[in-house]
């Protein structure tokens, strides 16, 4: 396999990785500090990607319509937790997992009923390439890249810096516990589901002028989410970004290899991950209830 | 005797209901119906019985059916043999797998199970391409031979068949659902520490859930093999992966009969709503929610109560 | 509210958790700077009391007032807010923050924090600071869960177990602090270590099978030996 190839594969996994991480972050916080599987958060990507479609074609701004997407994505998040997530936290995961995948396909059909089924292309804000080592990378991806490592490093100081970030730590460890302490607990939910639906809602706007936006891109990239995610740990911040990359390299480099092989490696290293160690990368077994 | 034929009732009902089915729907709808209620019941049975929620069933759907396809692609015409080999091969796959996955807890169950059916999916569709044909699929039709006695060959033999099948299927479910097994499924799935005071090992009991809820499955695209003729990848789409748990929701979690009814308002929304609007997930979606927020009893589990009512209403009149 | 409504009263209190019942008519009250202590075996419902006035396990019937105010219905954090602590029995600091941040979370409702008392209590906490909880011996552990009650300056303390498997030199230092913190908020403490109750307390609650079957109080009825009778 020749450099350049190789280069532009590792840029092509590590854009892809800084998706699947912007989308997993979320739903990894919120399971460490609800114990719920939210996969309405692919729902948020999916309007994400819609506004960044809607709001480019009316603005001429693909960037407007990125924070035009991550506020919605906001918006939907925190009216679902409001209406919905308030309802069923002391129920089992399961539960969890049944109620938001019914708001992801009813989701989907209200997508289906305002956009079309037809697949609609988002223009690429920057069609600028740069030049790597002889090889030409498409800035775009790079800035992709960067916004995902921005996230983490913005994510990382708010729950190390600050005190409602601390809070988030350590209801992760013991929900009970900080509600003990005279804190909120509610508060810091409502506060992290909005932080996951407007990540969420990036991804889905960074994402839109990589691929074609359809109706059902949120259930596309589920299985690959979910498995950063278990991969990397739930409920660990670290774990995610380290696994949305590996699992970004792994679908690039390996489609170079063995194209069939690229969709199905990552499943197999989870399977792989998850008999050896259950928890994942960096997941913790402390982890009660 | 009056026993035998008071347990019988239920089963027998609900498949002669099934069977008037036909007098006013399409046998493409009813059939549908049948299969779809058989691939069903085992999601049901798992969630319901032993808190394993499965979002990856088209794993084993898929087993079954590649089974019967490549029995009746390359080797044989008898289509009776291919369903044994369907089954027979989703039984051994589920033993295989089972070990691995029963032992993880109940959400990542969930999520492991769904992985499983996207390795299928690509297994199938590229990496297996030479085999499989890939995304055209296998068609095989015209291979498969009539047969003596009932002619599953042909819709109406196949209809025949199908419900017979099912009566059989329902009462094997309801037979466990009385046994000691079923008692242990439901005992694992709400206290595991005090099921193994009693001296039963949570493990074993999880496995023989698991193969039987999932050999019913390979059954059931077994049966879909044989009345398309032809099996392609989309069997196993990741996209159609929650089906079965949203049918069993819709029905009513662990009931017996939750998978027939749900299976049929899921196939009839699907129907009537693509029809009027051409998106169905809406209602679905929010149907599901609706039902896991009104305490997730779904159809079934709401009206059975109801049902039982009006019954012994109706004994103590003709009692009088 | 007259100037002898007691801090915390409770009345007719019964608790079930789902089936089972686990409290009965549980009536007690603690006036201001008083030290009560709840003793009885395991599984006599002593936790669930402090759960139940703290706001975590929700009461069937009956009623909890704290300053005259009732407690019913609040959620746990609010009841906190009101300055009313519960510190659990199972030393469950957060182990992945430091002892500092610990001690932050402390103070995040209120914001109005009495850093000094913490550390003149527990002057090893300040060497500790910047260790991660997870690293602290259970004796650390449990001061830190006390340092972090009080820093909120709060009115009412409900502590499970404070002493369960510690060392004896530490529980003499928890039971000075228990002394000198009755001149600032009351405490309502379950323990087993009955010289130790004896020793603090102003009056002892004895239960046993989820009922209050005896109330002591007065200096000659607060032994050992005489509490050894109800336990």
């Amino acid at each position: 396999m020749d450099t350049q190839l190789f280069l532009s594969g590792v840029i092509f996994g590590l854009s892809i990785g800084s998706i699947f991480f912007l989308m997993a972050i979320g739903l990894s916080l919120c399971f460490g500090l609800m114990r719920v599987i939210s996969l309405d958060q692919l729902l948020y990507y999916s309007i994400g990607a819609y506004i960044t479609y809607s709001l480019s074609l009316a603005l001429g701004s693909v960037w407007l319509g990125v924070l035009g997407g991550m506020i919605m994505g906001g918006l939907a998040s925190f009216a679902v937790e409001r209406f919905i997530f308030r309802r069923i936290y002391e129920r089992d995961v399961t539960f969890s997992m049944i109620t938001t995948f019914g708001i992801l396909i009813g989701g989907v059909g209200i997508i289906k009923s305002i956009w079309g089924l037809v697949p609609r292309p988002v223009p690429v804000p920057i069609s600028t390439q740069i030049d790597i080592a002889g090889t030409a990378v498409p800035a775009y991806r790079l800035i992709v890249i960067v916004v995902a490592i921005a996230v983490y490093g913005a994510i990382w100081l708010f729950l190390n810096r600050t005190i409602v970030g601390k809070a988030i730590r350590a209801g992760i460890e013991d929900v009970e516990h900080v509600e003990g302490l005279g804190i909120n607990v509610y508060r810091l939910f409502t506060i992290t589901f909005i932080i996951a639906g407007v990540l969420s809602g990036l991804a889905g706007g960074l994402h839109a002028p990589l691929i074609m936006v359809d109706p059902v891109m949120g259930l596309e990239v589920l299985a690959f989410v979910f498995m950063v995610v278990i991969i990397g740990g739930l409920g660990s911040i670290k774990g995610t970004l380290v696994s949305a990359f590996l699992v970004g390299q792994v679908v690039s480099l390996g489609s170079l290899v063995y194209a069939p092989l690229a969709q199905m490696a990552p499943f197999a290293i989870m399977l792989l991950i998850l008999l050896l160690k259950p928890t994942g990368l960096y997941g913790s077994p402390l982890l009660k209830r | 005797m009056i026993g035998a034929l008071k347990w019988w009732a239920g089963p027998l009902l609900a498949f002669a209901l099934l069977a008037a089915l036909r007098l006013l729907l399409p046998l493409a709808f009813v059939i549908e119906v049948l299969i779809f209620s058989i691939y069903t019941i085992g999601c049901s049975f798992l969630l319901g019985r032993v808190g394993f929620i499965s979002f990856g069933q088209p794993a084993y759907l898929a087993v079954g059916a590649y089974g019967t396809g490549f029995y009746l692609f390359y080797f044989g015409t008898n289509p009776y043999l291919g369903l044994l080999i369907g089954l027979v091969s989703g039984f051994v796959f589920a033993l295989a797998v089972g070990p691995l996955f029963v032992r993880l807890r109940s959400d990542y169950f969930a999520l492991v199970n769904l992985a499983l059916a996207v390795i299928i999916f690509y297994l199938m569709q590229k990496v297996l391409a030479d085999v499989t044909k890939g995304d055209n699929g296998l068609w095989f039709l015209t291979n498969i031979g009539s047969t003596p006695g009932l002619d599953i060959a042909r819709p109406e033999g196949f209809f025949v068949f199908s419900l017979l099948v099912g009566l059989a299927v329902w009462a094997f479910y309801k037979y466990v659902n009385d046994s000691v097994f079923g008692a242990c499924c439901l005992a694992s799935k709400l206290n595991e520490d005090k099921l193994k005071f009693l001296g039963y090992g949570n493990f074993g009991i999880r496995l023989m859930a698991f193969v039987l809820a999932n050999t019913t499955s390979a059954l059931a695209g077994s049966m879909y093999a044989i009345y398309l003729g032809f099996v392609s990848p989309e069997i196993t789409s990741p996209a159609r992966a929650a089906d079965p748990v949203v049918v069993t929701i819709l029905g009513g979690t662990g009931s017996l009969y939750g998978p027939i009814i749900g299976t049929l308002a899921y196939t009839g929304m699907k129907d009537a709503i693509s029809k009027l609007v051409g998106n169905w997930e809406l209602a679905i979606g929010f149907l599901l929610v609706f039902i896991m927020l009104a305490g997730e009893k779904g159809i079934w589990g709401t009206l059975e109560p109801r049902l039982q009512r009006a019954l012994s209403r109706v004994k103590a009149r003709v009692a009088r | 509210m007259s100037a002898a409504a007691p801090l915390l009263a409770v009345a007719a209190l019964d608790v079930s958790y789902g089936e089972s019942k686990v409290l009965f008519d549980i009536a007690l009250d603690v006036a201001e700077r008083q030290v009560v202590t709840c003793v009885g075996r395991n599984g006599a419902g002593k936790t669930t009391l402090l759960k139940t006035i703290a706001g975590f396990v929700k009461p069937s019937t009956g009623r909890i007032d704290a300053n005259g105010k009732s407690l019913l219905g609040l959620p746990a954090y609010e009841i906190a807010r009101q300055g009313v602590k519960y510190i659990p029995q199972d030393k469950k600091v957060f182990s992945d923050l430091t002892v500092r941040e610990n001690l932050e979370l402390g103070s995040y409702a209120t914001r109005d924090y009495d850093w000094d008392q913490v550390i003149a209590y527990f002057p090893k906490l300040t060497q500790l600071m910047d260790r991660k909880a997870g690293h602290l011996s259970g004796g650390e552990r449990q001061m830190l869960m006390i340092g972090r009650a009080i820093l909120g300056r709060p009115k009412l303390l409900l502590i499970d177990e404070p002493t369960e498997g510690l060392a004896p030199s530490i529980v003499e230092q928890l039971k000075e602090v228990f002394k000198d913190l009755c001149r600032r908020a009351a405490l309502v403490i379950v323990e087993q270590n009955l010289p130790l109750v004896c020793a603090i307390s102003d009056k002892v609650y004895a239960l046993r099978e989820g009922r209050i079957v005896a109330e002591l109080a007065g200096r000659d009825r607060l032994t050992p030996r005489v509490c050894e009778q109800y336990v």
